[in-house]
C-alpha cells in the first residue's frame, strides 16, 4: 500500500526548523536568518510566522525553551529534546522519499506520462 | 512588559482562544524580533522611518501570523479546543457549590428569613417559658 505523505504539505517548516536547532540553542531571530543562509533565500515568509512553529514544536515536546538576559534583552532560546531527534529524522526521510518521488517524475525516470 | 506595537495581536490571539502562555511568548518574542531587525537595517544605513517600515515588513503583517497561529490547536486553551468537553466538566464541578452559590446569590432574602426565624423562636421561647413559670406557680 503506498505510504501517506502529510508532512509534504505540513512538515516543512518544522523540519527546517529542527535541522536548524540540531546544531546549536538559537532564538528566534537567529534560526530565521540561519535558514535565509542556508536555503539561499529559496523559501521566502513573514519572519514572525517561525513562533507558531516554535511553540507548536515546543508544546509537542520536540523542543525545549528556555529565556535569558543578554545585554537588558529578554531572548527565548529553543534547543532539540531528544523527541525532537526523532522527528526529525523522520521528517528528513520523508522528505528525501518525497523529493526523489518528484525528482523521478521530472526527470522521466518512469517514460513520458502523455504516453502513459 | 508587552510590547505595545502588538497589543491589537494580542487581544485578537487572547480573543480567538489562544493559550495566554503562548499569547505572551509571542508578543515577547515579536517584539524582540522587531528589534533585531530594525537594529539590522539602521547598521545597513536605513533612516530611522525606512528601518521600522523595512522590519515592519519582514515581520510580516499580524493578520498572517495570526492565522499561522490559529492553525495549530494545540496552541489554543483547553475550553476552545473542546468546548462541549469544557462546559461538561465546568458543570459538573459546579453542580456541588451551587447550594453555596445560591446563598450568595439570595444573601438579602437569606438574612431576612434568618432574622424572622430568629424573632419568632424568641418570642415562642419566652411564652412557653411565662407559660411554665405559671404553671409551676398555680
Amino acid at each position: 500500500m503506498a505510504q501517506t505523505n502529510p508532512p509534504f504539505l505540513t512538515g516543512v517548516p518544522e523540519l527546517l526548523v529542527l535541522r536548524m536547532l540540531s546544531g546549536r540553542e538559537m532564538y528566534g531571530y537567529e534560526i530565521v536568518k540561519a535558514m535565509r543562509l542556508v536555503t539561499g533565500e529559496a523559501i521566502g515568509f513573514g519572519e514572525g510566522v517561525v513562533y507558531p512553529v516554535l511553540h507548536s514544536l515546543e508544546e509537542n515536546g520536540a523542543l525545549k525553551a528556555r529565556r535569558k538576559a543578554v545585554n537588558g534583552r529578554e531572548r527565548v532560546y529553543y534547543a532539540v529534546t531528544t523527541k525532537g531527534k526523532r522527528r526529525l529524522e523522520h521528517l528528513s526521510d520523508e522528505w528525501k522519499r518525497v523529493s526523489s518521488g518528484v525528482n523521478s517524475a521530472l526527470n522521466g525516470a518512469h517514460g513520458d506520462p502523455e504516453h502513459a | 512588559m508587552p510590547d505595545e506595537r502588538f497589543e491589537s495581536l494580542r487581544l485578537e490571539l487572547l480573543r480567538s482562544g489562544v493559550a495566554p502562555l503562548y499569547v505572551e511568548r509571542t508578543i515577547l518574542e515579536l517584539g524582540e524580533h522587531y528589534a533585531d531587525l530594525e537594529g539590522a537595517a539602521l547598521a545597513a544605513g536605513f533612516g530611522a522611518e525606512e528601518a521600522a517600515r523595512a522590519a515592519r515588513a519582514a515581520l510580516g503583517n499580524e493578520r498572517a501570523i495570526a492565522a499561522a497561529i490559529l492553525a495549530r490547536p494545540e496552541l489554543l486553551t483547553f475550553s476552545t479546543r473542546w468546548p462541549r468537553v469544557a462546559h461538561c466538566l465546568h458543570s459538573a464541578a459546579t453542580l456541588p457549590g451551587l447550594p453555596l452559590l445560591y446563598c450568595i446569590e439570595h444573601r438579602p432574602d437569606l438574612a431576612r428569613w434568618g432574622a424572622a426565624v430568629g424573632v419568632a423562636t424568641t418570642l415562642m421561647g419566652s411564652i412557653l417559658t411565662v407559660l411554665n413559670w405559671l404553671i409551676l406557680l398555680a
